[in-house]
This record gives C-alpha cells, sequence and structure tokens, in this order.
C-alpha cells in the first residue's frame, strides 16, 4: 500500500480555530476535544461514586442473610440504579468519551475531532441524563434491574418511565459521539497515517464507534417503545393485549450485547499501548490485535439471544446462539496471546499502569472463560439466574474495563496535567484492589454454583458466610478506589513534573508538550510505520518545532 | 465576501480557485450526514422488526387483516416518490446557477410533502383505530407516525434552506447544507418504500 496521504495538506489537517478565551468557554461549553475528554472523565467519576455507593448499600444489606439494612423493594432499587449508573454513566463515558476524546485524535495527528460542536453537546446531554436518572429515586425508581424486563417494568413505579427517558438521552449522546468519531478517523488522519499505522488504541474507538452508532439507536428504540407503552398504553410489551415481553429482551440485547463490547474495546486499545510500552517490545501481532477487534464487533451483533436461553427461545435457535458465542472466544483469546506474546521476552517496567495493565489480563481472562461456560446452553440453565452471572459480568466489567480504565488513568494522567500520579500510592492502591475485588467476587463463583439466586435482598442462611467474605473485600476495594482518586486530586498539584514523555512511549500524544495545548500540533506531523518498534528512531516527520519555542499555528480567518 | 446577493446574480462562485478547507469540511459533513441516517434507518429497523414479531407471535394480530386503504396509499406513495424527483432537480437546477427554478422546485417538493401528510391524516381517519389499540396500533402508528414525523421535519428543513438560499448562504459552488437536505428526502422516500411494503403489500 502507498503511503496514502489522507489530507494533500493546506487542508482541514492545518485548520484550526482560534483558541478561546474566557473561563466559560474555555473549561466549560468548550469545543477543544481535550476538555471535553476531561470533562467527561469527572463526571464519569462524581457518577462513579454515587454508584460505588450504592454498591456497598447492596454489599451491607447481604451481609446477613435476613437482609435488615433495606426494605426488598429498596433493595431492587438500589441494584437496578447501581447496574444503570455503572454501565452507562460510567464505564462506557469513561472509555469512549472520556479517554477516546481525550486521547485518539492526538493519536492520529488531528487538531480535533470533525464535529466540535456536536461532540460538546454530546457531552452536556450526559450529566443532564445522569441527573434525570438519579431523579427518578424522588418518583419510585425503577426494580426490575439494569434490564427491565416486561412485565415487571410495566407495573414498576413513576420513576420507571424517568429512567427510560435518561437512558434514551444517553443513548443520543453516545450515538453522536460514535458519529463524531467514526467520521474523525475515516477523514481525518494525518498524511501518511494509513489504518494499518494506526495505534491499537485508535483501532479500539474505530471499531466501537459503529457499535455506539448502530447498538445505541437500537436500544433508542427499545426504551420509547417501553415509556409509549408505560404512558400511552401503546400494546407492545403486554401480553393480555397481544404484545410480547420477549420482544424487549430481543431489542434489548441488539443493543446490549454489542455494548458489552462497546465497554470493552477501548480497554483492549488501552492494554495494546501500555503493555508494549513498559516492556520495550513492539507489540506482538499487530494486525492480529486490530482484526480480532473487528471480528469481535461483527459477531457481537448476532449473539445477543444467548442472554435468552432461559425466557424460552426456541431449541432450534439455542444451537446457532450458543455456537457463535463460543466462536467469539477465539478472537478475544488472540488477543489474550498476543499481549502475552509482548511481555515474554521484554524488558518489563513494574509501573502502577503496567501492574494494571497485568492485572488486567488476569482477571479479564477469567471472566472471560465464565463467559464461555454461560455460551454453554446446560451450564446457563443452570447458573443463569445465580451469583455465577454476577461474577462472571464483574470480572468482565471490573476486572476488564475497569482494570483497564485505572491503567489508562495513570498512564494518560501526565498528558492531561503535566504531573505524574504517586507511584507509592497507586501500588499501595492497585494491591488493594486487586485483592479487594478477587476477594468480593471470587466467592460469588460458588455461591452462584451452590445455587445463590441474584437479585433477591435475603437468601438461604448456609451462604452467608462468604457472603460476609464479599462484603469484607469489597470495603478495601472501595478504599482502594478512594485512594486513587486522592492520589490523582493530590498530584494534580503536588505530582511530579512529567515533561512530554514520561514512559518514553512512541504515539504521537507523547511528542507534543504535557498538558497538550489547544492546537495538538504545530505543525501537522506526516507518519512512517505503526509507532511500535521501540528500536527505530520515531516514525514521524514534522515534529521538530513541537517542543521549542516555536510560535503556535495562526488561526485561519475562515 | 459579497455573498448577498450572490443567489440571485449568477456565476459569483466559477472564477475563485478550488477552495480545499471548503472541500473537505464537505466531505466531513457529508460523510458525518451519511451516518446520522445510518442510525436513523436502525431506528425504523427495530420497530420494523417489532411490528413483523408481533405479527407473526400469533396473538392479537386483526383476523383478516386490519382495514387499510392500499389505493389511497399508493396514490399517496406517487406524491412522495413525485416529491423526491422534484427535489432531485432543485439541487440541479442549483448547480446549474438558476436560483429562480430552485427556488420553483423546491416549494413544489414542499407543496407534495405536505400533499403526503394530508393523504396519512386521510388514512389514519379511514382506518380509525388508535394507536394504544392493540398491536396493529403500535405498530403502524409508530412507524408511519415516526415516518411521518420525518417528513414533517423534513418540510420544515426544506423551507429553511429555502430561505437560506434566498438570503444568500450559499453560493452556487458551495452549498453542502442543500446536499445534505436532498440527502434527507430521498431517505425518507426510502423509508417509505420499505413501510409501504411491509404494511400494504406483505
Amino acid at each position: 500500500m502507498a503511503a496514502t496521504a489522507v489530507h494533500a495538506g493546506g487542508g482541514l489537517a492545518d485548520h484550526i480555530h482560534p483558541e478561546p478565551q474566557g473561563f466559560v468557554r474555555k473549561y466549560v461549553f468548550s469545543i477543544d476535544h481535550k476538555i471535553i475528554g476531561i470533562q467527561y472523565m469527572i463526571t464519569a467519576f462524581l457518577f462513579m461514586i454515587l454508584g460505588g455507593m450504592l454498591a456497598e448499600l447492596i454489599r451491607v444489606q447481604l451481609m446477613k442473610a435476613s437482609g435488615g439494612l433495606m426494605t426488598p423493594e429498596t433493595y431492587n432499587e438500589v441494584y437496578s440504579i447501581h447496574g444503570s449508573t455503572m454501565v452507562w454513566l460510567v464505564i462506557i463515558p469513561l472509555l469512549t468519551g472520556g479517554f477516546g476524546n481525550l486521547i485518539f485524535p492526538v493519536q492520529i495527528g488531528a487538531r480535533d475531532v470533525a464535529f466540535p460542536w456536536l461532540n460538546m453537546l454530546s457531552f452536556w446531554i450526559f450529566p443532564v441524563a445522569g441527573l434525570m436518572l438519579y431523579a427518578s429515586f424522588l418518583m419510585g425508581a425503577p426494580t426490575a434491574g439494569w434490564t427491565e424486563y416486561p412485565p415487571m417494568s410495566l407495573q414498576g413505579q413513576a420513576g420507571t418511565s424517568m429512567w427510560a427517558a435518561a437512558i434514551f438521552l444517553i443513548g443520543v449522546s453516545s450515538t453522536m459521539t460514535g458519529i463524531n468519531f467514526l467520521v474523525t478517523i475515516l477523514k481525518m488522519r494525518a498524511p501518511g497515517m494509513t489504518y494499518t499505522r494506526m495505534p491499537l488504541f485508535v483501532w479500539g474507538q474505530f471499531v466501537t464507534a459503529p457499535l455506539l452508532m448502530i447498538a445505541t439507536t437500537a436500544l433508542g428504540a427499545a426504551l420509547a417503545a417501553l415509556f409509549v407503552q408505560r404512558e400511552f398504553g401503546v400494546a407492545f410489551f403486554d401480553p393480555a393485549r397481544g404484545g410480547s415481553p420477549l420482544l424487549w429482551q430481543h431489542m434489548f440485547w441488539f443493543y446490549s450485547h454489542p455494548a458489552v463490547y462497546i465497554m470493552i474495546l477501548p480497554a483492549f486499545g488501552m492494554i495494546s499501548e501500555i503493555l508494549p510500552t513498559f516492556s520495550r517490545k513492539p507489540i506482538f501481532g499487530y494486525k492480529m490485535i486490530a482484526f480480532s477487534s473487528c471480528a469481535i464487533a461483527i459477531l457481537g451483533f448476532m449473539v445477543w439471544a444467548h442472554h435468552m436461553f432461559t425466557s424460552g427461545l426456541a431449541p432450534a435457535l439455542q444451537l446457532p446462539f450458543m455456537v457463535l458465542t463460543m466462536l467469539i472466544a477465539i478472537p478475544t483469546g488472540v488477543k489474550i496471546f498476543s499481549w502475552v506474546a509482548t511481555l515474554w521476552g521484554g524488558v518489563i517496567h513494574m509501573t502502577t499502569s503496567m501492574m494494571f495493565a497485568i492485572g488486567f489480563l488476569a482477571t479479564f481472562t477469567l471472566g472471560g472463560i465464565t463467559g464461555v461456560f454461560l455460551a454453554a446452553v446446560p451450564f446457563d440453565l443452570h447458573a443463569h439466574g445465580t451469583y455465577f452471572i454476577v461474577a462472571h459480568l464483574h470480572y468482565v466489567l471490573v476486572g476488564g474495563s475497569l482494570m483497564g480504565i485505572l491503567a489508562g488513568l495513570f498512564y494518560w494522567y501526565p498528558k492531561m496535567t503535566g504531573r505524574l500520579m504517586n507511584e507509592t500510592l497507586g501500588k499501595w492502591a492497585f494491591w488493594l484492589f486487586f485483592i479487594g475485588f478477587n476477594g468480593t467476587f471470587l466467592p460469588m463463583h460458588w455461591l452462584g454454583m451452590w445455587g445463590q439466586p441474584r437479585r433477591v435482598a435475603m437468601y438461604d442462611p448456609q451462604f452467608q458466610g462468604w457472603n460476609q467474605v464479599a462484603s469484607w473485600f469489597s470495603f478495601v476495594m472501595t478504599a482502594a478506589l478512594i485512594l486513587v482518586l486522592i492520589n490523582a486530586l493530590w498530584s494534580m498539584r503536588n505530582g511530579k513534573r512529567s515533561g512530554h514523555n514520561p514512559w518514553n512511549a512512541r504515539t504521537l500524544e507523547w511528542q507534543i508538550p504535557s498538558p497538550m495545548p489547544y492546537y495538538n500540533f504545530k505543525h501537522v506531523p506526516s507518519v512512517f510505520a505503526a509507532p511500535y518498534d521501540f528500536a527505530e528512531p520515531l516514525p514521524y516527520r514534522g515534529l521538530e518545532e513541537e517542543l521549542t519555542g516555536a510560535p503556535p499555528p495562526v488561526p485561519a480567518a475562515h | 465576501m459579497a455573498v448577498a446577493s450572490v443567489a440571485h446574480s449568477g456565476f459569483a462562485g466559477y472564477a475563485e480557485e478550488p477552495d480545499q478547507l471548503y472541500i473537505e469540511t464537505r466531505e466531513l459533513r457529508i460523510q458525518g450526514f451519511l451516518l446520522f441516517m445510518v442510525s436513523d434507518l436502525v431506528l425504523f429497523s427495530s420497530f420494523i422488526f417489532a411490528y413483523l414479531y408481533l405479527r407473526n407471535s400469533g396473538q392479537g394480530w386483526p383476523a383478516g387483516g386490519p382495514k387499510l386503504d392500499i389505493a389511497l396509499a399508493a396514490i399517496n406513495s406517487i406524491v412522495l416518490f413525485g416529491s423526491g424527483a422534484t427535489m432531485h432537480f432543485a439541487l440541479e437546477n442549483w448547480k446549474h446557477g438558476s436560483f429562480v427554478k430552485f427556488a420553483n422546485w423546491i416549494v413544489m417538493t414542499i407543496i407534495l410533502g405536505a400533499g403526503f401528510l394530508s393523504g396519512q391524516v386521510m388514512e389514519y381517519i379511514h382506518i380509525g383505530a388508535r394507536w394504544d389499540s392493540g398491536i396493529f396500533g403500535a405498530s403502524f402508528y409508530t412507524l408511519t407516525g415516526m415516518h411521518g414525523l420525518h417528513v414533517f421535519g423534513g418540510i420544515i428543513y426544506l423551507t429553511v434552506l429555502l430561505l437560506q438560499a434566498a438570503q444568500g448562504k450559499y453560493t452556487f459552488t458551495k452549498y453542502t447544507g442543500l446536499t445534505l437536505g436532498t440527502l434527507y428526502w430521498h431517505f425518507v422516500d426510502v423509508i417509505w418504500v420499505v413501510l409501504f411494503s411491509i404494511f400494504y403489500l406483505l
């Protein structure tokens, strides 16, 4: 392939807006992708505190077999909002709007995303929707879990409609982000940045963007149908009037299964940046990692009904869904082996970020393997309503996505603030988190196998011992997250100055000053190779003035 | 830039150098708009799936089919497709530098669009079912209602484009907004082809 210049130069790649002056335009209603990324992160971390408090309420309730802290009704509200918060207000915004916005435009050598105003709009919908979700507590929050299956969600309190509206809005925001990111990656790469030279984090976003765009809209349809059913009596899901509760499950999971990959593919991308940097070795199997992401995304649209094996799916349909689901383990396995092979023989630098990345490999693999268990229909019929599911999903979402997010936070923090996070505190946080996390969710595997049902406020007293273990370890995990938060706040002023490239990394964002200047690049660079060949000089041209006192580019008069 | 009178004064854009920034911004906007239409298509597809699912679930679907007026719908379809053609002519005339012909064709498009909407209202009255009366009402009124809202939004959109063009916002070489409007209108047409087929022909 010739080094196709995406831009002939003199065009959009060089187009720049004048830098906004004044606090409001600079930090509040900003159209700068870096500021928007940080806004996303701060908001999502605030919602994470709320969602975490709900999680701790759940664990305190489950300390005693007879419950005791909350009524079963309140308990249902709490776990429903906990799940909704963590999926829609924490993990997805952090991975796409947060780290995505902050990093990937710089990594492709662009000055901003394709539609900066749309980006600002996407962000501002997000906190509004989040507050609406929490406002549903005032009206009687939904009680049917984050999946809100009818008929229970049809009978739920008024807050269920509020929930549907809030998630619909979040979906609109995600869809706009997806369109924005996809156009940016398709059209705004720097000269020479061919698809196979893009950093793997960009590949993660590139594959996630269409999922955001397509799957989220399907969810929007389902939520709209639920809303009009509840508010106007339109008979989509009501079996008494010819509707079908199963229809909701199809529509919901057609979104929510791809959404599982929205929550992990960007984290895969982060891990693929962090592991080679800290083992000083080219990533093993660059193309395999990139293309396996595509395979996962495509397969992800064909497996939604594996969530419905216990809902009365026709047996003839169960087998293909089971086989397709198991197939996903192949591209995922390709990634895991490539990452392990990247570590193999490398010069490993045990920074906090690297520790989280390696922790990710361990815990995500465990979550992935239990996923293959659950893909098997006979096992799923046995385990579906139990804590085994809870264990599996937290191993992939906390042990996978959140671990990736924390690795990314320690890795890219200098790019936001110009300072490093404290490594000692960070390592403490990692060990507390790793121990706390496994202590909380590992016992749930056997609790589930023994038959403790999920989503119930009380349980058989024989399970109390292990539930108390899980609760105590969950406090450790929470302490670790608080430690990360303290570290991030403290390091903003007191962290060690990082310089522009503290990790000696090779992707484009590390070749410009920290924090990143408004225009990203004084001159848009040309790219000659993928960024992972640690033995070679940097494959960029045109970056000579980035770290000098040369004047920034002049805004076009346009 | 003397934009104010450009629209009426002819070929103001042609003498200029090709504007790289404009070409690339145009590419971005068209690409983004196409993706927006893809996600909109998914919205319709989800409800189409819901309709087919409910129709085949074997409960509560009107026996012998609901009371649809296929002749009215066919005329209505021709009206809407006609408006697709007039919109095409509008943009072509703009490209050839004729504001007056453009304005005539786009007004024609708006009239045909409004005609289609009135036809839909007649059909709704004729059917006489309600949105909340069972699964036929749920699927038919949700899908055609969403499409009707798209047509209504499109009429407003085209009116705004016409006013903007009259005020000289677009030149005969720079008219991305008009291209997007045309794309949108054709998109609404295509959706109707699908809806007509699944409700009236299936």
